[in-house]
């Protein structure tokens, strides 16, 4: 596994990626501020998505200036970590003038993340270098070190290359920096919950694993778009499976904590790190189910495995 | 180990859903039934490829018997619409709920797709 998730983290320049530790607004404020007005000074696009309390702190600490600033709620337009990569930093990033410096602040962690959200939030951290890397772009993700477990903020040394630590304004380097071994760490099994729906699916089935999929999400109090959406993914994931996944699977659906989950498990190997969060180039033709599936989904965690892939979509009720 | 579920009829031809496909009376288009997925992907592709052979201002696809669109089919669609030169444009008529979910996540300016729900 190692092995296979080294190379996308070779060098980063110029992508700089550093985590910020703050202790209160003040320090907050201190860091971040200075960060988008110097961005906005020299005429480099600056986006800030962070939780929206912290969002409203930055906003009006820059006054008239927060306009030219584009403004995300990360507990909106973050809560799927596996989204925040195409959905917020590359659709920023990818749609600005060639060559000039993006600026991003993304707050991806936050106190009162759960422990099934965070391996996904952590390795969403690590594969940010993968998917910046030589590109020219800064992004400053800050860390509340007041309302974060040690463990977290332990790892944010391991995910950033740089680090501001709390009180500070400057960047020192991160000796820990090892995002490759955060990916791998986080790769956490997902085990079989019993009692869920469970449906064996192979092309011949595949639309019907879709109906079981929704009338069983339906029974569990799933409505509107997101049994929509719920059916979208259940079609992208089995479809996955027979084409790339050894051509059969196994699709369980069950209800958690007023979320849905959908889980399809095959026996393939999902190689590429970055499945699934990567922009699509518009002329190309496939390659985008697992990308809708961060898209729509609360909540996405894919565990590879040597022998297979499990993925899991959690949708709110 | 799989429990039987009852299976709703899912179009044309029962339990494996197929993708029929009509003229349309009177205008330059078809109507399809069934849904668009990996078994019926080859259909869904050879209606978009004649229609963008055919030449028309505007082709008519009556998607209103269509129960699922598949991110694959919807990319089909815009891959087939992106091939359309001079103003000619696609007219989806009355799609599933998924193809529009789709098209407006991952093909949001919908380039050549007019999507019309009357």
């Amino acid at each position: 596994m190692t092995a296979a998730v080294a190379e996308p983290f070779g060098p980063l320049e110029p992508f700089v990626h550093p985590a910020l530790f703050y202790r209160d607004e003040q320090e907050y404020l201190d860091v971040t501020v200075p960060f988008v007005r110097d961005g906005l000074e020299a005429g480099e696009p600056v986006a800030v998505a962070v939780p929206g309390k912290n969002l409203a702190l930055i906003r009006d600490a820059l006054g008239d200036a927060a306009g030219a600033v584009r403004l995300l709620d990360m507990r909106e337009a973050g809560r799927n970590p596996g989204r925040i990569i195409p959905g917020v930093l590359r659709a920023f990033a990818d749609t600005q003038p060639a060559g000039r410096r993006v600026r991003i602040i993304g707050e991806p962690i936050w106190a009162g993340r759960s422990d099934t959200e965070y391996p996904a939030c952590v390795q969403h951290e690590a594969l940010i270098n993968a998917a910046f890397r030589g590109r020219t772009a800064t992004i400053l993700c800050p860390y509340d070190v007041q309302g974060l477990p040690d463990h977290v903020l332990a790892d944010a040394y391991a995910t950033h290359p740089t680090v501001i630590p709390s009180g500070s304004r400057a960047e020192q380097a991160s000796d820990a920096y090892a995002p490759g071994a955060v990916v791998d760490r986080y790769n956490e099994p997902l085990a079989p919950v019993p009692d869920a729906l469970t449906f064996a699916f192979d092309s011949d089935s595949l639309s019907q694993a879709r109906h079981v999929a929704v009338g069983e999400a339906a029974r569990l109090g799933l409505a509107g778009v997101k049994l929509d959406d719920l059916a979208l993914a259940t079609a992208e994931l089995t479809t996955n499976s027979v084409v790339h996944g050894g051509g059969s699977g196994v699709l369980r659906v069950w209800t958690e904590d007023g979320y849905v989950v959908c889980e399809v498990r095959d026996r393939g190997r999902l190689a590429d790190v970055l499945a699934g969060r990567k922009p699509v180039p518009r002329d190309q033709r496939g390659g985008r189910g697992l990308l809708l599936v961060n898209l729509i989904a609360d909540l996405v965690r894919v565990h590879r495995g040597d022998d297979g892939t499990t993925v899991r979509c959690w949708f709110a009720t | 180990m799989n429990t039987q579920f009852p299976v709703p009829a899912t179009g044309p031809s029962g339990p494996v859903p197929g993708l029929a496909v009509y003229p349309l009376p009177g205008q330059r288009g078809v109507r399809a039934a069934g849904e668009v997925g990996l078994t019926t992907r080859a259909i869904w592709e050879g209606v978009l490829e004649q229609a963008v052979r055919e030449g028309e201002d505007v082709y008519y696809l009556e998607l209103s018997d269509v129960t699922f669109v598949d991110v694959a089919g919807a990319g089909a669609l815009a891959a087939a619409a992106g091939q359309l030169r001079d103003g000619r444009r696609f007219v989806v008529r009355r799609p599933p709920a998924a193809l529009r979910r789709t098209l407006d996540l991952l093909w949001p300016d919908h380039a050549g797709i007019e999507v019309s729900t009357s």
